[in-house]
């Protein structure tokens, strides 16, 4: 078969800005301090050691928590308590891990409570938050975004109530492992984040879970009239973007082996958005991207790294970001890939023309 | 009809002023819970007012939100409370509100954070830790250690890590620290940025500096927790902290403790948060009828290390393993 590559379509694709942005932020790094590039191997840790590996490493919790977002927008919603259950995770964990901070007063390798529940009910009882916003949505028939508001507001609080307002810090081994240890040379964060990027992919793509989330966000009453379940669609959507909040929050507490009510997952929910976005998704719903949403979190993380490595003032920070997130976002603007796809239409009728 | 709402407003309106009269109310417009520090200084001031007779608190948490903090301003003036507690996450912005709170001539106690806004309202006291100070003990102790070391005159890097921009705690210890750095020729400044005084963001910006700049000796991180955060980064890129990077924090919390006594950690710089026992008997002083002038109260503070003796101009350091025991938060 004489299936031409097509590049217009390429070109009108926003995975390939979002793509290309993140090549020329690279680039840019690179062109600075090629040294940016360089990956070694770190035997105290046993671990591949440089900035690229930092990016991927540090947007862990970002990507997770955005494959859910991916989902949940594709649906037509948003869910804003995302960053909330991070803190909410990481509270339930530690938590569990030293239980009263007065009776065992010293944070040491122990846990108070097996470890198995560490892990677990925090994963439980985000899922089941999770579900409560997909059932005010879909039974309750609330906006996501004000459904969701309720759980972001109050999320925090009961984080801080958990540990009664107090930051709990741990020295449990197996617990750092999630955050600070390694498999394959590699940190476990970045492991995790491809098991759960590539078990959200097949779940969409091999079964026709996707199809049914893309249908639901395109029109929700047609798609119940041709048998679609929407409101068990939306109650799944949910409650995966919940318990990946979950998985998050456990990455984040453990790297810095304590919980923190107040600055974990701060602006997680507005970062995944971002990370959806940028990856090409609609916020209207229908069609998704989660490989764009990868490469959105990536340019998230790459933005920050480079203001950290390069040293931008910290009162310049802000508006660094703001700027080469607007570039990206222009790039992929509709007139843009409008007119380098009519650019490369021309080109293609071109050659077309030659050949005959 | 009417007799009976009038009644019942007049009763309403006698159980409220016999209500107001019988105690003082004394509002607390807190950031959030940041960090321990936070977590220390809250619980102080809420159980020596809780405890205190004849006293009631209103206590609100500002989340780390500005507007949730100008809200609880305004719920303060609509309740009409005696006394209003105030620390802000930000330094500007606050001239409005606080300028409605003189107007409802409600007596206004700054505590730890003064706002920009500071010279231009009325306030009845201020409480807050000297933080230009702080930032030149920080400064001073590396370059004094390094001497006591023999080291005092090797070219040294030092990398600041700054708190939450514009936060009075960050722009009070930059310029200590920077003010300092002019006395030490040797220190040489090569990182300054912003870890938000958060513990994952101290990681972060230490390990990209750990990458980026090809030798680091000296941390000098503005809070404890950055530091901490700062300490797992280096032990990531096979640097031993304390000893390849020597380390500096601010505040005092028991965690750095730990830290300085596991000997990963080399100095912090104290920030007490325990304010209850000089605002207490502040506003019972007001209560008296007595005026302060504008002048910023400050507490006494002590500088802790790995072997004590180091002396900084005002203090001499005190070794931590010595006096860990007694800390309370």
């Amino acid at each position: 078969m004489n299936k031409r590559f097509d590049f217009s379509a390429l070109m009108q694709s926003k995975v390939t800005w979002a793509v290309i942005a993140e090549v020329l932020i690279l680039l840019v790094c690179f062109a600075i301090r090629p040294d940016f590039f360089s990956i070694s191997y770190q035997p105290s840790t046993g671990m591949l050691y440089g900035s690229l590996i930092d990016i991927v490493n540090r947007s862990a919790e970002i990507t997770i928590i955005s494959m859910g977002m991916t989902l949940v927008i594709a649906l037509g919603g948003t869910d804003l308590s995302v960053g909330a259950l991070v803190a909410v995770s990481g509270a339930i964990a530690l938590k569990f891990l030293r239980w009263d901070v007065l009776t065992y007063t010293t944070p040491g390798d122990y846990t108070v409570y097996p470890y198995f529940l560490v892990l677990i009910v925090p994963l439980v009882v985000c899922a089941l938050m999770g579900l409560f916003n997909g059932f005010l949505v879909a039974k309750g028939g609330i906006q996501p975004i004000i459904a969701t508001l309720i759980l972001m507001v109050c999320g925090r609080g009961v984080a801080q109530i958990l540990t009664d307002g107090k930051q709990f810090t741990t020295g449990y081994s197996p617990f750092r492992v999630i955050g600070q240890g390694s498999f394959l040379y590699l940190p476990m964060p970045i492991i995790i984040t491809i098991i759960v990027v590539v078990a959200v992919a097949l779940f969409t793509r091999k079964t026709a879970f996707g199809a049914f989330v893309e249908s639901v966000g395109v029109n929700a009453s047609a798609s119940r009239l041709s048998g679609i379940k929407a409101g068990t669609v939306i109650l799944i959507v949910f409650m995966i973007t919940g318990l990946l909040s979950g998985i998050s929050g456990l990455i984040y507490s453990s790297r810095i082996m304590s919980n923190d009510s107040n600055n974990a997952g701060l602006n997680f929910e507005m970062d995944a958005i971002l990370a959806v976005v940028i990856g090409g998704t609609n916020m209207a719903g229908g069609k998704f991207s989660l490989a764009g949403t990868v490469v959105g979190s990536l340019i998230i993380r790459t933005i920050v790294t480079f203001v950290y490595y390069f040293g931008i003032v910290s009162e310049a920070t802000m508006a660094f970001k703001a700027l080469i997130i607007a570039v990206v976002i222009v790039l992929q603007s509709e007139p843009v890939r409008e007119y380098f796809a009519r650019r490369a239409r021309r080109r293609e009728a071109l050659a077309g023309g030659d050949a005959r | 009809m009417k007799k009976v709402f009038f009644l019942v407003t007049a009763l309403v309106m006698l159980v409220c002023v016999s209500a107001a009269s019988a105690e003082v109310v004394i509002a607390f417009s807190q950031i959030g819970q940041e960090s321990d520090w936070r977590t220390a200084n809250t619980d102080d001031l809420k159980n020596a007012i809780e405890n205190h007779p004849g006293w009631k608190l209103v206590y609100d948490d500002g989340q780390q939100k500005q507007e949730n903090q100008i809200k609880a301003l305004r719920n303060f003036i609509t309740q009409d409370v005696n006394y209003i507690l105030f620390t802000g996450v930000v330094s500007t912005g606050w001239d409005e509100v606080l300028k409605e709170v003189n107007e409802a001539e409600i007596p206004l106690l700054l505590v730890d954070r003064l706002p920009d806004c500071a010279d231009k309202i009325e306030y009845a006291a201020a409480f807050g830790g000297d933080f230009v100070e702080e930032g030149r003990r920080q400064i001073v102790w590396a370059g004094e250690y390094l001497k006591s070391i023999g080291k005092g005159d090797m070219d040294v890097n030092i990398v600041i890590m700054e708190g939450t921009t514009g936060a009075s705690a960050q722009t009070g210890r930059t310029e200590g620290n920077l003010k300092a750095l002019k006395s030490y020729p040797h220190l040489k400044l090569v990182g300054q940025q912003s870890g938000n005084f958060t513990r994952a963001e101290g990681q972060a910006v230490m390990e990209s500096w750990l990458k980026s700049i090809p030798k680091i000796d000296v941390l000098i991180a503005q809070n404890d927790d950055m530091a901490l955060g700062a300490i797992d980064a280096i032990k990531a890129a096979g640097k031993v902290p304390g000893r390849d990077i020597i380390i500096v924090g601010c505040d005092s919390v028991k965690a750095a403790f730990d830290a300085i006594v596991a000997g990963e950690m080399n100095c912090t710089v104290e920030c007490t948060p325990l304010y209850a026992e000089f605002v207490v008997p502040t506003i019972e002083a007001l209560e008296r009828g007595e005026k302060f002038d504008k002048t910023v109260i400050h507490p006494k503070e002590n500088v802790f290390d790995m072997n004590g003796g180091i002396y900084l101009g005002t203090v001499t350091s005190i070794k931590a393993a010595d006096v860990i025991s007694q800390r309370r938060y």
